[in-house]
């Protein structure tokens, strides 16, 4: 079977099961050489046994895995051309910083002089040349993730797989850590698949990413496309905010019907002021978010949440509200946008 | 808090330990006394210091090199086999699992329910002249050696005895190396025995090194199994040890080997210890 990409990393009609349960089932994924592609879903997706599979720790019941353009779906993680960084790093804590990254090199016996040089590199790449000698006991969560991927990116792999990489940071640490990441990434252009059910984390920093539910990718497009024209009722609710409602949508009112109409709170706009397509309304609650505001409306045809930055009103207030995009599913499917 | 297991430790082990030292280099008087006066080649210090001529007697023995010889083999090769066993049982149940290292592990362990002096009387029938062992040989007309009274018998029986507690120590000290820690080394190219000697081995060394000083510390100072199985001379020091003390009446020479066994064990604690301490400084626990 030929590997459609050439390069980068392939996915054909894979299924797995496990513990009699179908976890994957009939998965295809083409992930362009150089591309950092997520894999975003919320827990028992089946996007953590994708990226084993991808990595070889599972083998497929059917289906086939290309990487650099060689089927490797029955061959082990020791000889894939792939490198992970495992959820909680997976340093090994009887060896030093400098030894963890030295050991793929050292397990391929090649030469002190060779180890020493490229692992003083990638060291020095993730800033961690001063803890070299240091156990990971002895250095923090964030340093730990670094040495992770030092340890990973010292193997040259032709693909990198991260599995939830960011999960165990605070927060601050983790943008900062998501940013390094991308960065590195984009300066090595290596292709690289991510495992995570952050969605700010997945929009953040992937070129595509694709969106599981139970097994089988429901879209795999770039993060605008995802958030602007979510493919599918699942990715729209599980992609950013979203008002739902069951109805009919026409000329910026809606009434009776059968479709679901999803509307970014973005999309929503409250005004003093009517102007054409704008629909009587009430404010009924405001929640500060932080950066915005989330304003609770109770218009004639339905109550929607909007995002409000500015001239924010007070609960109670009564005027207008103006509805500018729309998604309608029927089926689940998106039929149109509104 | 500390006080009182140190006062009972002080009082009913400390206390003793001392008094048989100063008997063992010539304090013959005070709490000493009737051991002294019932035993036989007692030697007083003679308004010295302190006298080694007790320890001299027993090195001069000519029974005392043979049992130094048996003891180290014995403890030795009977360590050694016991944790490669173990250690395998350990390893083929993390890393394969399934039915044959059930029944591996749960054989190993049955010596536990067995008491030492039941398990080595079944030994001794079992490979004595006329146990099991050569009586099946015998019926297909060979005729084997008699392992009984051998030092073979004595590493057979120190391995049946010591073998459950060093395979449940290796076994859940490997069993707690977190697989991801496992797959990280086949991630990175590594073989399953590089991943056993450079992973599993190392991450499970404390409970090792707990089996291997508990094991050999227990066989050194065996007494039941060398007792039934060994040969009358030369013979470990456990049995050594009570024949000086009850059968030849030479309480002091006992006693001078009990503390010739006690320096060879403390320096296998030590190593426990050290094994212990590095391994907490390296976890960055110290």
């Amino acid at each position: 079977m030929a590997n459609q990409s050439g390069e980068g990393l392939e996915l054909v009609g894979l299924r797995k099961i496990l513990g009699g349960r179908v976890i994957i089932d009939d998965l295809n994924l083409v992930v362009n050489k150089g591309e950092m592609v997520s894999l975003l879903g919320p827990s028992g997706c089946g996007k953590t046994t994708t990226l084993r599979m991808i990595a070889g720790f599972l083998i497929p019941e059917s289906g086939k895995v290309f990487l650099a353009g060689k089927d490797v779906t029955e061959i082990g993680p020791e000889k894939r051309p792939s490198a992970m960084v495992f959820q909680n790093y997976a340093l090994w804590p009887h060896m030093t910083v400098f030894k963890n990254v030295a050991y793929p090199l050292k397990v391929r016996k090649m030469s002190k002089s060779e180890i020493e040089k490229r692992v003083h590199d990638v060291l020095e790449m993730v800033n961690l040349m001063h803890h070299k000698d240091s156990r990971p006991a002895q250095i923090s969560g964030g340093e730990q993730q670094r040495v992770a991927l030092a340890r990973a990116l010292v193997q040259e792999p032709d693909i990198l797989l991260l599995d939830e990489p960011l999960s165990n940071l605070d927060a601050k640490l983790r943008v900062k850590v998501r940013e390094d990441i991308r960065e590195l990434q984009r300066r090595l252009g290596i292709t690289t698949v991510i495992v995570t059910h952050d969605q700010d984390e997945a929009l953040s920093i992937s070129d595509r990413i694709a969106v599981m539910n139970e097994g089988r990718i429901e879209q795999f497009s770039t993060p605008q496309e995802l958030y602007d024209a979510p493919q599918t009722e699942y990715v729209a609710n599980f992609i950013g905010s979203l008002n739902r409602v069951t109805g009919s949508f026409e000329n910026g009112a809606i009434s009776a019907g059968s479709d679901v109409i999803g509307i970014r709170p973005e999309d929503v706009f409250f005004s003093k002021n009517q102007i054409p397509g704008s629909v009587a309304a009430t404010v009924t609650l405001v929640v500060p978010r932080g950066h915005f505001y989330e304003v609770y409306l109770k218009r004639n045809d339905a109550e929607l949440r909007a995002f409000v930055s500015s001239e924010v009103p007070k609960a109670g207030d009564a005027g207008f509200a103006n509805i500018t995009k729309a998604l309608i599913y029927r089926d689940g499917k998106l039929v149109r946008t509104a | 808090m500390a006080l009182p297991p140190i006062l009972v430790l002080g009082t009913f082990i400390g206390f003793p330990i001392g008094l048989a030292f100063l008997f063992s280099i010539g304090f013959t008087g005070g709490l000493n006394e009737v051991l002294s006066i019932i035993g036989q080649d007692v030697r007083g210090r003679d308004g010295k210091l302190f006298t080694l001529q007790a320890y001299k007697d027993v090195i001069a023995d000519p029974r005392f090199a043979g049992d130094v010889k048996t003891t180290l083999i014995v403890s030795f090769v009977a360590t050694v086999f016991v944790l490669l066993f173990s250690t395998g049982i350990g390893l083929l149940q993390r890393l394969r699992g399934g039915k044959l290292s059930s029944v591996l592990t749960a054989l190993s362990l049955t010596p536990l329910f067995i008491p030492v002096v039941i398990s080595s009387w079944a030994l001794y029938t079992f490979y004595g002249s006329a146990g099991l062992y050569r009586t099946i040989f015998h019926s297909f007309g060979i005729d084997v050696p008699q392992i009984t009274s051998t030092m073979l018998a004595v590493i057979i029986g120190s391995i049946w005895v010591s073998l459950p507690f060093a395979t449940l120590m290796i076994t859940s000290g490997l069993q707690s190396v977190p697989n991801a820690l496992i797959e990280a080394a086949q991630d990175a190219g590594a073989s399953l025995i590089t991943i056993i000697r450079t992973v599993m081995l190392p991450l499970a060394l404390i409970p090792i090194i707990i089996a291997l000083t508990f094991t050999s510390i227990g066989i050194l100072g065996s007494f039941t199994v060398p007792f039934f199985l060994g040969a009358n001379q030369p013979t470990m020091f456990g049995v050594e040890i009570t024949n000086f003390f009850s059968v030849y009446n030479r309480p002091q020479q006992s006693i001078v080997m009990a503390f010739i066994v006690f320096a060879a064990a403390s320096g296998i604690a030590f190593f426990y210890i050290w094994a212990n301490f590095r391994n907490a400084k390296e976890s960055g626990r110290v």
